[in-house]
């Protein structure tokens, strides 16, 4: 029964098909299926296919995307209050576009990739300066700052990741706190996320996820 | 002397020329070369009319651009607040469409020419046209209407109402955006620009599936160029992918002139087009900001001799980003005319 769901859910995806996509997830659960399996055995799995899908090649792309992340995070929202203990969180991160960035689309994907994935991510918003990332961090106890960047000048402007990085260093925060950064002057140059000091880079919306998650386990305690 | 226009046509026409025709898009580059910031630059159509001309004179490309930037179309639909950098292109700051009700009450403009918004663009156009016209190409930038609402709510807002609807809301706000397409084709049409560039990250399978990019964006392509027709429109999808759309758009529509990706396969992309239009092999120009002067070279070459075989083929840029060295922009540019050269493949 869950590999037909499992199937039917992922078509719902690839297909861009939100109502299809939750007429499944509420079927399942009518079926029996628990609130944990929808998220830990469906919808993760969902997003984890995704990843595969891009780093093969396929016929992956931004609406895609963008539905997987959409649909993720608005069931893991309907789920979670269904849950019969409450998930215990994986890390925590902090996310925002750079400082004279005001694109959210990149962070969006990322946030709802994040939620289904017991990450808690609190979202910075757009044009968010290099000491507010920090800040926020520290305040939240985030292992992993992500920023957003889509042209070429946030992407590398001093007051971005630069910016971040050496308030890092300032801090002695460097081994407690990681960045990742994404957007699309980073997938037209993939060695730029070193030129601007960042830890990480991902391709996409969808991928950052996994990257992210990694990133938490290396400077978890 | 040639011109750029006459190289244009002679590539078009599958003719040769001195050399393939090279566009250079610098854009922000031109208050550089103006010494003043961006928001002064762009106050003001002369000097976006006078740093395309003195540009292209210093460097030798083929066209000048009428462009100032892209959140101009949202000014012409009632964005009331532009975001200005140092080095960076000026953005959309404030969305003309916040909430669903705003799609009902946005107002198309009746005369595009008589709008306070495109007066600046008007008068570059016309000192174009007054000191280059017919000698080299003027381009004109052009977001299709599928793309435009992202211009007026927001990349993640517009794909939120594209993909889940309500569908009468979406439908409703594509269909004004449409009417205003056509309105800004036809001015800039009026206005003496020769080359439009019909931006469209819709007609990309990097954004949509190949799905749904026949049941959705392709109508809507063939809508827009139906009612503008294919004379001097050059389809381009924001440096997003379009290899595997080509034979659908080329037979549906007529464009004649594909800019492809930087990320497309060059070679695959002119296989496709098969003779049928001009194809334009793209530089990645992210990388011309640290590149060095060999590997500036070596990409050129490679490029060229990837699309020149067989003729119908243009060299060109991106939007070429404002950190790019003067040096790297002029290394770039040398290689493409040496490379480019038919005279040197003649002798």
């Amino acid at each position: 029964m869950l590999e037909q769901i499992i199937k039917s859910y992922n078509e719902a995806i690839f297909d861009t098909d939100r109502e299809q996509a939750l007429h499944v997830i509420h079927s399942a659960i009518t079926q029996g299926v628990s609130p944990e399996d929808v998220i830990f055995k469906i919808v993760i799995p969902a997003i984890e296919q995704m990843v595969k899908s891009i780093s093969e090649d396929f016929d992956a792309n931004l609406a895609q995307h963008f539905m997987t992340a959409q649909i993720a995070a608005e069931v893991t929202e309907e789920m979670l209050a269904h849950f019969s203990k409450p998930p215990q969180v994986i890390g925590r991160v902090v996310i925002g576009t750079a400082e004279g960035d005001l694109h959210s689309l990149g962070k969006r994907i990322v946030m709802g990739c994040l939620k289904a994935q017991m990450i808690e991510v609190t979202d910075l918003g757009v044009n968010v300066p290099a000491e507010r990332f920090v800040a926020e961090a520290v305040a939240h106890g985030a292992r992993v700052i992500g920023i957003s960047a889509m042209m070429a000048h946030t992407a590398r402007g001093e007051n971005g990741c630069l910016r971040v990085r050496q308030l890092l260093q300032e801090r002695g925060l460097e081994g407690k706190i990681k960045i990742i950064v994404g957007g699309a002057p980073f997938r037209f140059d993939h060695e730029l996320y070193r030129t601007v000091q960042a830890d990480a880079w991902a391709e996409d919306g969808i991928s950052a996820g996994k990257i992210i998650t990694d990133l938490i386990r290396e400077v978890q305690p | 002397m040639i011109t750029g226009m006459e190289r244009l046509v002679a590539a078009i026409n599958g003719g040769v020329s001195d050399r393939i025709p090279v566009f250079c898009n610098l854009i922000d580059q031109g208050a550089k070369e103006l010494g003043m910031p961006l928001k002064e630059y762009y106050a003001d159509g002369a000097h976006v009319a006078e740093a395309q001309l003195r540009m292209r004179e210093r460097y030798g490309h083929d066209n000048v651009w009428s462009l100032f930037y892209v959140g101009k179309e949202a000014e012409l639909l009632g964005c009331r607040k532009i975001r200005y950098a140092e080095d960076g292109p000026p953005n959309v700051e404030d969305y003309v469409i916040k909430v669903y009700d705003d799609i009902a009450v946005l107002r198309i403009p009746t005369d595009l020419n008589a709008h306070p918004a495109f007066r600046e663009e008007l008068k570059c156009l016309q000192i174009l046209k007054r000191e280059v016209g017919g000698k080299y190409p003027i381009c004109a930038y052009v977001t299709s209407t599928m793309t435009l609402p992202a211009l007026l709510m927001g990349m993640d807002k517009w794909l939120e109402l594209l993909l889940c609807g309500p569908p009468d809301l979406r439908d409703a706000l594509l269909t004004k955006c449409h009417e205003f397409f056509v309105k800004e084709m036809t001015a800039y049409r009026d206005a003496g620009a020769d080359v439009l560039v019909y931006s469209n990250p819709f007609g990309s399978t990097d954004t949509v599936s190949m799905n749904y990019f026949h049941d959705h964006s392709l109508p809507w392509i063939e809508r827009d160029i139906k009612a503008v027709g294919t004379a001097g429109i050059v389809y381009y999808c924001g440096t997003s992918r379009f290899n595997r759309v080509i034979d659908s758009v080329l037979k549906r529509t007529g464009i004649g002139v594909y800019y492809l990706s930087p990320l497309d396969d060059l070679v695959e992309g002119k296989k496709i087009i098969a003779g049928r239009g001009l194809t334009c092999g793209v530089i990645n120009d992210m990388k011309l900001i640290d590149w060095t002067r060999e590997e500036i070279r070596a990409e050129v070459r490679r490029l060229i001799e990837a699309g020149m075989p067989g003729g119908k083929f243009l060299f060109g840029t991106g939007v070429m980003p404002y950190q790019i060295p003067e040096e790297n922009i002029r290394t770039m540019l040398e290689a493409a005319y040496e490379y480019g050269s038919y005279e040197k493949q003649g002798s």
